[in-house]
């Protein structure tokens, strides 16, 4: 019978042969799946449904999977827990999928697919380029973070600047990011192509056959390549017209040489050579605004430095308006600009109005002694903007200076640019001019009042405008085309001694911007780039292998043998021009603004914010003036008044500055732009531009005040108010200073009191070079009670002898570990400001804006603190960087109830930002008032191109949170994790901070005060280093060089 | 029919001065345990609020709302709304801060010092004058968390265990303060809530309305009046009494510690605590009166708290603001004698510096005035005078923390760092606006609960004194149930 069993075949003999299935294996879960089957479920369900996953065995094969350890029956007591585990392991995963937690979107981040050559992400690259500046290129080093600059350094290797900056190529990086930076060309207001208008120009400009009618009105050129595109054009258009035009030129300085020598020199100053200065109405220490800055300030402060075996050199200013290089002079007369001029003339023995002040009088044969006494080694340094008769003289004295020479002009076309604009705006006002091409310039905004250059321009039918931003000028031009910042351009420039550096971009152009050399390339070939134009002029001076030269310039940043040669060229041969200069009643005086230069930096955050050398105003300019023309109007301080010149009127502030002449009232140029300048620019201070005219831009006389327009607020940072100096002032219990009410500043006087500043004479420092803590005719040491008043507790004195020792060794290496230190020396810091700047750009500090600074909420980690000493009408001022002393026993530290600043065991004390809650009680303990509050949300978190610049190494700090100066840890760290990789020791000056990587003199040295041959260490361990307010015994890290003056015993 | 002299009225007896001292009495003679009680309990328990009372409330809680708007803006813009800057970093907060808790200070030493020193008086204010502390410590409390930059991390400033492994850095005075303040907030609410349950035992017995009875009846914790409830309960007052003393001095010693600590000329001085603890009684005791008259007046309370609580309580004034004289007289000394220029420049600017006006209102309010007028009984029973005087001390009192808190700071070591300190409208907004909170939540306290010990008054009462087994006993003890 047919059984079940018998129609069972042999499986083996009848199934085909197929693959053997010997295992069943559940379908493996993944963490996608469990997520699914969670999602949506929440509470009690969620958890239901998760123990149903956890007994099932794909989800326990998953977890093993996930943790094969925990899994692993060894590890557990018993099978419960480890199910528990397992489960509750599940749960964690799954919960990102939970409704109410919500999911981050995906955001793909990519690693390059091919990656630069020398890239690695995170750590910065350096490229040279240079800065290029109206003056003199200043050769800089960029550090780029994965192609994006983010600071800009001197470049050390360059002969003239040796690593050196100043404060604008230090803001000139965060004008490559500015919000408001044109980005598009327009026609008329309407977005255009750049093609269009190469095209446009190029078919009209060949239609005029000769180029008639076509005018190029350009700022000062400075590359060597435009130049020689220049003469292309103009050898293809012989009519077309070049006219250069900056407000702050050079004229008179070419108007003098062109007399005397009959041609156009640059004078370069060998400062190094020179022991009696007398500076012009120039202000040499301040910054680039004077040719040759880098090296004269560097080299002022070399001879500056005191030592006993060497002479020092000796310093006399004649100036309008007070500056830093006035008074860091040994001897300072302040003239108004009609007596400089006779001073000048006094001086050269030249014919013109006598000199009828006695002090000057005196000053003056005081001066010409010293000068004779000096045997050639002196040097009288004229400023570009003085006036012809100081130039004159200048020239004429220098004849027999051994260290002065002269060299053909850094700008590859001088010209005398006041002259030029004139005839250009004739030009316009006659009709003539077609094409006006305007390249890096705003004549709208700073061309002379009298000229009245709207008129012209309106006659104009086809302007154009290059420009970084749509300003005053672009706003009206036909075409406007955004100019490419320097960091994304090729072109070329020479440093002040002629050196020539190619200026290499860093970044592809952010907005599509142009150069100059597009512009005029679109005359010849447009079809040759900035970098062909630039490489074609490049063959010109490199010599060698040109590949290998080439990349060697760009490598550097500079290009060897290319320095002009200086020459002696003995006495003036011409005769000086004549001077007309009416004088009388009060005059007026026009400077560039000591942080805005011409104007060209209105909408730079940190420049606007910079308080201003010697005046402390930020966000503003005023009518400066002195005490006693104050007193004589009966205007006081935060009352707007009216100037009047020549039937020209502007309304403006007042701020007395002290040491300004008498009878005389200086302006800062580079103010009061209108909104187009953009968002940080607009509506700041007042319009001087509105006042200058074309025949007297330096100077002009017949000012009249009217009173009563107002109040006005002005916005100074440091203790400038009235109340400091009037009523208050003069109620010092112990010793009246002057008889006039308020005549002399508490804050000076009491910097004194309380040895803060330290200097003694010459010949007081030598006869005893402990004079810092002894007492000097500068220095106050009050030697009172059991602690001598500025003097530091003995350490030995201690409770705690072995605190603070900092001599640990490391137990592997035997290394003596790090102990770092600052060092400032009085001496040599001008005021020029270009550390604090530095500190912005590298410590991502935010701009807080003008209300807020007007309060006392500015953000500088470092700050220069000026002081006046003496009658304000004459004073002796003193400069003194002030940032974290990094105090051992720091008293912010002691009382922050959160522990958010604390020290490192090297020394440094150190801010813990996302610790601090703010409770501002640091702030308080702190005598310095370093530490700087974010009491408002500062840091800009929205616009996007600021991102850029902002350096990745340190946090941006948000709302409620305390900041200060850290040491620039950051590039502490960095270079001692990079010794460690490479097994090394840091060698001294390996670190640089910020502030003394800027620093044109080098006052600031900073390093490791374990090593004895360290720079710092031997600073310290001078007789002349003090510490500021060592008798509260707070023991800080940061130390100061007392200074010493060299004053001249006829004047004293 | 010898000759007589004009006749003489005999003199009429004020019934509240005791004949025998010539002191006011501390109770009006002719209460009765009925009489207290009804008194007390009929404010709290009855039906008809007085108007005043809904507008007084009215009033003050619209003023109370400035604090939620300047809270508001506080959080959502940051403290640079306020007047605080570099170098003045503490303003009206901090101010603001110490002179509430300074005021509550009078309070915990009615309730624990007086007691201890067994000075009966105390009993009729103690219970409203704890509640001054309590609702000064909440006013007080929100400034040290507002003041902040960063509020919502102000749990920081606790010591509680995280796993960041990070603890307050206890060196500072700060986070002292956190102890000193949370200790005294907690340690005045027991000692108060304690000292009420008898009270609230009794506005449950008598309260008519169910939801009333029900509220009282959980507030009074199942208060039976047996001996044995009476003896935990003087137990447990004497003990909280003997805690909260210390508290007295040291609270606002370590709030001192706030200044003391720091290294500023002006701050950085030992005189500090007890100058700080006696400013505190002293403004303390100006509030209490501040309050006091008022509740006294519009409640009919002038035979519970009579003139001599008025009397005193200013002889404590004139003791308190004696010190505080002292200590300003050695701070003035001490700047010329320790020859230190920091201490001489610190107060020759305090005094005439461009802020040297705050200083000599400071010592018109605090010093002329009181010293010249407190020193005479006349004017400490009369009531009117007393009561403006309050104000004046009061003033006195926060511009002594305003001349301390800015006048050191903003002139300090370094001159180039020198600046100024303006208050702005949300400074005072929240300043103003703590006291519309304060005055809300004590209306509220004068309605809802016993203001006047109800139990203290009557053990003060002659009845009291009973031989057992006299024939009043029965009596007594019948009128007092």
């Amino acid at each position: 019978m047919n059984t079940p069993n018998e129609t069972r075949m042999n499986p083996q003999e009848t199934m085909p042969a197929a693959q053997v299935v010997t295992a069943i294996a559940p379908a493996k879960l993944t963490l996608a799946e469990v997520r699914a089957k969670l999602e949506g479920k929440s509470g009690k369900r969620y958890w239901k449904n998760l123990d149903e996953l956890a007994a099932t065995p794909a989800f326990q094969d998953l977890m093993r999977e996930e943790f094969p350890r925990q899994a692993a029956a060894g590890e557990w007591v018993d099978s419960v827990s480890r199910r528990g585990f397992l489960k509750v392991m599940g749960a964690s995963f799954a919960l990102a999928g939970l409704a109410g937690c919500t999911k981050q979107p995906d955001e793909a981040i990519f690693p390059y697919v091919k990656q630069p050559e020398d890239l690695v992400l995170g750590r910065p690259m350096y490229f040279a380029t240079a800065h290029p500046f109206p003056t003199g290129a200043i050769p800089v080093l960029v550090k780029s973070e994965a192609f994006r600059p983010i600071k800009l350094e001197g470049n050390p290797e360059h002969p003239a600047s040796k690593g050196k900056s100043d404060a604008f190529t230090q803001a000139s990086l965060l004008d490559l990011y500015d919000p408001d930076r044109s980005q598009h060309p327009r026609l008329r207001g309407e977005q255009a192509d750049f093609g269009e208008f190469q095209q446009q120009f190029a078919a009209a400009v060949a239609k005029t056959g000769t180029g008639q009618g076509v005018y190029f009105l350009s700022e000062t050129i400075t590359s060597p390549t435009l130049a020689a595109q220049w003469k292309q054009v103009s050898a293809k258009y012989p009519q077309a017209r070049l006219v250069q035009y900056e407000p702050v030129n050079a004229d008179t300085a070419r108007t003098a040489s062109k007399a005397a020598f009959g041609d156009y020199y640059d004078t370069q100053y060998k400062l190094e050579d020179a022991d009696v200065i007398l500076a012009l109405d120039a202000d040499f220490l301040g910054g680039i605004g004077f040719p040759g800055f880098l090296p004269m300030a560097s080299a002022y402060a070399e001879r500056h430095r005191f030592d006993k075996d060497k002479p020092m050199n000796r310093l006399y200013v004649v100036e309008a308006m007070p500056t830093v290089t006035g008074f860091k002079a040994e001897h300072r007369l302040a003239l108004k600009p009609s007596d400089l001029d006779a001073f000048a003339n006094a001086l050269s023995g030249g014919s013109g109005p006598a000199l009828t002040n006695p002090d000057a009088q005196k000053f003056l044969s005081a001066v010409l002694d010293d000068i004779k006494k000096s045997g050639g080694r002196f040097a009288v340094v004229a400023g570009p903007q003085a006036s012809l008769a100081a130039q004159s003289a200048a020239l004429a004295l220098n004849a027999n200076s051994k260290a002065v020479t002269y060299t053909e002009p850094v700008v590859p076309l001088p010209s005398e640019q006041t002259a030029d604009l004139k005839a250009l705006v004739a030009d316009m006002n006659a009709g003539k001019v077609q094409w006006l091409v305007m390249l890096g310039v705003n004549p709208l905004y700073n061309a002379p009042v009298d000229l009245d250059f709207l008129a012209g321009f309106n006659m104009v039918p086809n302007s154009v405008h290059l420009g970084s931003h749509v300003d005053e000028t672009g706003f009206f031009s036909t075409w406007h085309i955004p100019k490419a910042h320097y960091l994304e351009s090729w072109t070329d420039a020479r440093a002040c001694d002629g050196t020539i550096s190619i200026i290499q971009p860093m970044i592809d152009p952010l907005y599509s911007g142009k150069s100059a050399h597009d512009i005029l390339q679109a005359l010849l070939d447009p079809s040759v780039s900035a970098y062909d134009a630039v490489v074609a002029n490049a063959k010109t001076y490199l010599t060698g292998d040109f590949p290998t030269a080439w990349r060697k310039a760009l490598h550097d940043g500079w290009v060897a043998n290319t320095a002009f040669t200086p020459k002696t060229l003995g006495a003036p041969k011409g005769a000086p021009p004549a001077v007309s200069y009416p004088g009388g009643g009060i005059e007026i005086s026009f400077k560039p603004d000591p942080s805005l230069y011409d104007g060209r930096y209105a909408n730079n955050g940190w420049l606007q914010e910079l308080p201003k050398q010697v005046t402390n105003m930020s966000w503003d300019n005023a009518a400066l003036m002195s005490m006693e023309l104050m007193g004589k109007l009966g205007i006081e301080e935060n009352e707007a008044i009216e100037l009047d010149l020549n039937g020209r009127s502007v309304i403006v502030p007042v701020l007395m500055v002290p040491g300004h002449p008498n009878d005389a009232v200086t302006v800062h140029l580079g103010l009061g732009r209108r909104a187009d300048a953009g968002r940080v620019g607009g509506g700041v201070g007042f319009n001087a531009y509105a006042l200058r005219t074309a025949d007297q831009p330096l100077a002009a006389a017949g000012l009249t005040i009217n009173r009563s327009k107002g109040t006005y607020d002005l916005c100074v940072t440091k203790v400038h108010n009235m109340e400091h100096r009037g009523a208050y002032a003069q109620r010092d219990l112990e010793r009246p200073l002057s008889d006039k009410d308020g005549a002399y500043s508490l804050a000076g006087h009491e910097a004194m009191e309380r040895s803060i500043i330290r200097y003694a004479t010459y010949a007081e420092a030598i006869k005893d070079p402990e004079y810092a803590h002894t007492g000097a005719s500068g220095t106050l040491v009050n030697k009172v009670g059991y602690n001598p008043q500025g003097e530091a507790v003995p350490h030995e004195e201690s409770f705690f002898p072995d605190a603070w020792r900092y001599d640990h060794k490391d137990e592997s290496t035997k290394k003596l570990q790090n102990k770092w230190g600052m060092s400032i020396d009085l001496n040599s810091c001008t005021g020029c400001n270009a550390c604090i700047v530095g500190c912005y750009a590298e410590n991502n500090i935010a701009v807080v804006g003008r209300e807020q600074v007007k309060i006392g909420r500015i953000m500088q980690w470092l700050r220069i603190d000026t002081y006046f000493e003496g009658d304000l009408n004459s004073p002796r001022a003193h400069f003194q960087p002030m940032l974290c002393q990094h105090c051992e026993s720091a008293g912010c530290e002691q009382v922050c109830p959160v522990g958010a600043t604390v020290h490192t065991p090297e020394g440094i004390n150190t801010m813990v930002y996302n610790r601090c809650v703010g409770t501002r009680y640091c702030s308080n303990n702190c005598p310095y008032k370093v530490r700087r509050f974010n009491f408002l949300l500062y840091s800009d978190y929205d616009t996007e191109s600021l991102k850029f610049q902002r350096n990745p190494d340190v946090s941006v700090r948000s709302r409620g949170v305390m900041e200060k100066c850290s040491y620039c840890i950051q590039r502490i760290e960095a270079v001692k994790i990079d010794a460690d990789k490479n097994n090394r020791a840091i060698a001294d000056g390996e670190i640089l901070t910020a502030c003394q990587q800027a620093c044109p003199t080098g006052a600031i040295v900073f390093g490791n005060l374990n090593d004895p041959a360290a720079k710092v260490t031997q600073r310290k361990a001078e007789e002349r280093d003090y510490q500021v307010l060592a008798d509260l015994n707070y023991r800080p890290r940061t130390s100061y060089t007392a200074g010493v003056i060299n004053p001249n015993a006829e004047l004293v | 029919m010898a000759t007589q002299g004009p006749i003489r009225e005999p003199e009429i007896l004020d019934p509240m001065i005791d004949p025998r001292t010539g002191e006011y009495v501390v109770i009006a003679p002719g209460h009765t345990f009925k009489s207290v009680t009804q008194k007390i309990a009929g404010i709290v328990l009855t039906a008809n609020t007085p108007i005043a009372w809904f507008g007084g409330l009215f009033l003050a809680a619209t003023i109370a709302t400035g604090v939620l708007i300047a809270v508001t803006w506080l959080f959502l813009k940051g403290v640079g709304i306020w007047g605080v800057t570099i170098p003045g970093a503490w303003g009206f907060a901090i101010i603001n801060f110490v002179w509430w808790i300074g005021i509550g200070h009078a309070g915990t030493l009615i309730s624990a010092i007086l007691l201890l020193f067994k000075q009966q008086w105390r009993n009729s204010i103690n219970r409203f004058a704890e509640a001054m502390t309590i609702f000064a410590v909440v006013c007080a409390g929100i400034f040290p968390l507002l003041h902040i930059g960063r509020p919502w991390l102000g749990y920081w400033l606790l010591p509680y265990p995280n796993t960041m492994n990070v603890w307050p850095q206890f060196r500072s005075p700060l986070a002292w303060d956190v102890f000193a303040v949370s200790t005294y907030a907690t340690i005045s609410v027991v000692f108060w809530y304690i000292g009420m349950i008898p009270d609230f035992g009794t506005l449950r017995d008598r309260a008519q309305w169910p939801l009333a009875k029900y509220f009282y009846g959980m507030l009074s914790l199942g208060w039976r009046g047996s001996t044995r409830h009476w003896i935990r309960y003087e137990s447990a007052s004497l003990l909280l009494a003997g805690l909260s003393t210390p508290l007295v001095l040291s609270v606002h010693t370590t709030i001192s510690f706030d200044f003391a600590v720091a290294a500023m000329a002006g701050w950085h001085t030992t005189i500090f605590p007890p100058y700080f603890v006696a400013g505190a009684v002293y403004s303390g005791f100006a509030m209490v009166l501040t309050l006091a008259i008022p509740i006294r007046k519009f409640y009919h309370l002038e035979d519970l708290v009579t003139l001599r609580h008025l009397d005193n309580m200013a002889k404590v004034m004139l003791a308190t603001g004696s010190i505080v004289a002292y200590g300003y007289g050695m701070e003035v000394f001490m700047s010329w004698y320790s020859a230190s220029h920091w201490e001489f420049f610190m107060m020759w600017n305090r005094m005439f510096g461009p802020m040297g006006w705050a200083y000599w209102v400071l010592i018109l309010t605090n010093i002329a005035i009181p010293q010249a007028t407190l020193w005479w009984r006349r004017c400490r029973v009369s009531v009117w005078w007393l009561f403006v005087l309050s104000f004046i001390i009061n003033i006195g009192m926060w511009f002594e923390r305003f001349v301390i808190v800015v006048t050191s700071l903003y002139r300090d070591y370094l001159p180039s760092s020198w600046g100024t300190y303006r208050a702005t409208k949300w400074d005072y907004m929240l300043f103003i606006g703590t006291w519309g909170l304060f005055t809300t939540l004590f209306l509220l306290f004068a309605r809802l609960a016993p203001m006047v010990p109800m139990s203290e008054i009557r053990m003060m009462l002659p009845q009291t004194k009973v031989h057992l087994g006299g024939a009043d006993a029965e009596v007594v003890v019948q009128e007092a149930l």
